[in-house]
């Protein structure tokens, strides 16, 4: 069973960023485990296309994250979008909590809610690089877009969560 | 001066990349503007409580049931083979420090099926007799194998079933190729290029036409040796192409000329 020996080994390395990972990004334990477990099962299958050309980890990551993403897509979820505009400015209908405008308290509870009200693409940017501490560049690698873009993705998600945490007048152009 | 053009400064300022100028700049325009300095501490906190959450752990359990199912998949036989790795690698782009290495999987591939090949022949030639003498790796395959006659049937059978394995790790390695060339379609000379396809495509159309002999006569000799010979052309001339190409990533002017040489021998 050198094969299992193997993933031991991996699971041990990455299966508690990808854990948090997935956390982050359905924000439920139980999704997380599912997650999890599709990740190391996925790795399993594809181990023959890695090729070397990022770490395994990295690798690992990119398949977690389109994972994540693809159990988002797929749940029934009344906030969830497939797809969402870079430039997007539209409200939210659900703002969580209700904040006096102008002053963004933030909790850590605040926060977790207003990240899940993000956008996938918003989040996955965010949680990889706010929260996992991920350079630009391996975003990049992992969800296969432009560096320029990813930088551009966790902007605009911090603005979201700021206007979800402080309530529409406080944004930045509409205070002016 | 308009609050949107310091929306860029502000996200650098975020991410601790901003420049000296930019944030001379980015300074300034925060003394008199107060949307922009909240802005800024506001996104700055974003990113520290968003840095400070803490971290959730995976239970205990979860590796147990991540290997009963890692266990389950192997066991349904989904776990990609070596075949598959091999073409996988040589499917990758044809960067140079894993070139070396891929068109060493290809050669492996190529000598592994000419040495079972030739086995295979010899045990044939010898009118299924594989308990003769033989060179290469059957003879440790034969070393092991039963005595009697549906044991050598059982042995002949077995050789073909590895001389099949080997043809689709062959085949597979040369679509594995067949990438690498169209990925380095700029390393070779159109001219070589078009030959090297040419040559391929006869020795293609010999493997086919043996193949199709062989169907219908499965005990001739004759359409044996045509199709391990029409194998080992094809290998000679993928070792040539190997050659060449990597003479001419070394910048090797003499060597090239010498692959090529060899190449159109072929």
């Amino acid at each position: 069973m050198g094969d299992l020996g193997a993933f031991d080994q991996l699971y041990r390395e990455h299966a508690g960023r990808l854990f948090n990972l997935a956390y982050r990004m359905t924000g439920t334990a139980a999704d997380a485990e599912d997650l999890v477990q599709e990740i190391f099962l996925l790795a399993h299958r594809k181990i023959g296309s890695f090729r070397g050309e990022s770490s395994i980890g990295t690798w690992l990551y990119r398949l977690g994250v389109n994972l994540c993403l693809d159990h988002l897509r797929s749940r029934s979820h009344k906030d969830t979008r497939a797809t969402e505009s870079l430039d997007d400015n539209r409200e939210r209908g659900q703002r969580l909590p209700a904040m006096p405008s102008n002053e963004m308290t933030l909790t850590r509870l605040e926060l977790e809610r207003a990240i899940a009200e993000l956008p996938e693409s918003y989040r996955s940017a965010f949680v990889l690089h706010d929260i996992e501490g991920f350079g630009h560049g391996e975003i990049a690698s992992m969800l296969r877009i432009a560096e320029g873009t990813s930088k551009s993705l966790v902007y605009k998600a911090r603005m979201r969560l700021r206007r979800i945490l402080t309530g529409p007048a406080t944004d930045h152009r509409e205070l002016r | 001066m308009s609050c949107d053009k310091f929306s860029d400064s502000i996200g650098a300022l975020t991410d601790g990349t901003i420049g000296p100028d930019a944030k001379r700049a980015l300074d300034e325009h925060l003394k008199t503007c107060a949307a922009c300095r909240a802005l800024a501490a506001d996104l700055g906190r974003i990113r520290d409580e968003a840095a400070r959450l803490p971290r959730v752990e995976p239970p205990d359990a979860l590796w147990a049931k991540v290997r009963g199912r890692l266990e389950a998949q192997i066991a349904a036989g989904a776990r990609p083979g070596w075949r598959e790795k091999l073409a996988a690698w040589v499917a990758g782009p044809a960067t140079r420090p894993v070139f070396g290495f891929r068109l060493a999987a290809v050669s492996t591939a190529v000598i592994l099926v000419v040495a079972i090949a030739t086995g295979y022949v010899l045990i044939r030639q010898r009118g299924g007799q594989p308990g003769a003498p033989a060179a290469g790796p059957a003879t440790e395959a034969k070393m092991t194998a039963p005595s009697g006659n549906a044991a050598d049937q059982e042995f002949v059978q077995s050789v073909e079933m590895e001389l099949k394995l080997a043809e689709d790790h062959y085949e597979k390695a040369i679509a594995g190729l067949e990438q690498i060339a169209k990925v380095d379609e700029g390393t070779l000379d159109p001219q070589v290029a078009a030959a090297l396809q040419k040559n391929l495509g006869i020795i293609d159309q010999a493997i086919r036409d043996s193949r199709v002999a062989l169907q219908s006569q499965p005990t001739s000799q004759v359409a044996q040796a045509t199709l391990f010979e029409a194998f080992r052309r094809k290998v000679a001339l993928l070792q040539d192409t190997i050659a060449l190409v990597n003479e001419m990533r070394k910048g090797d002017q003499a060597g090239a000329a010498r692959a090529l040489q060899n190449l159109n021998r072929g």
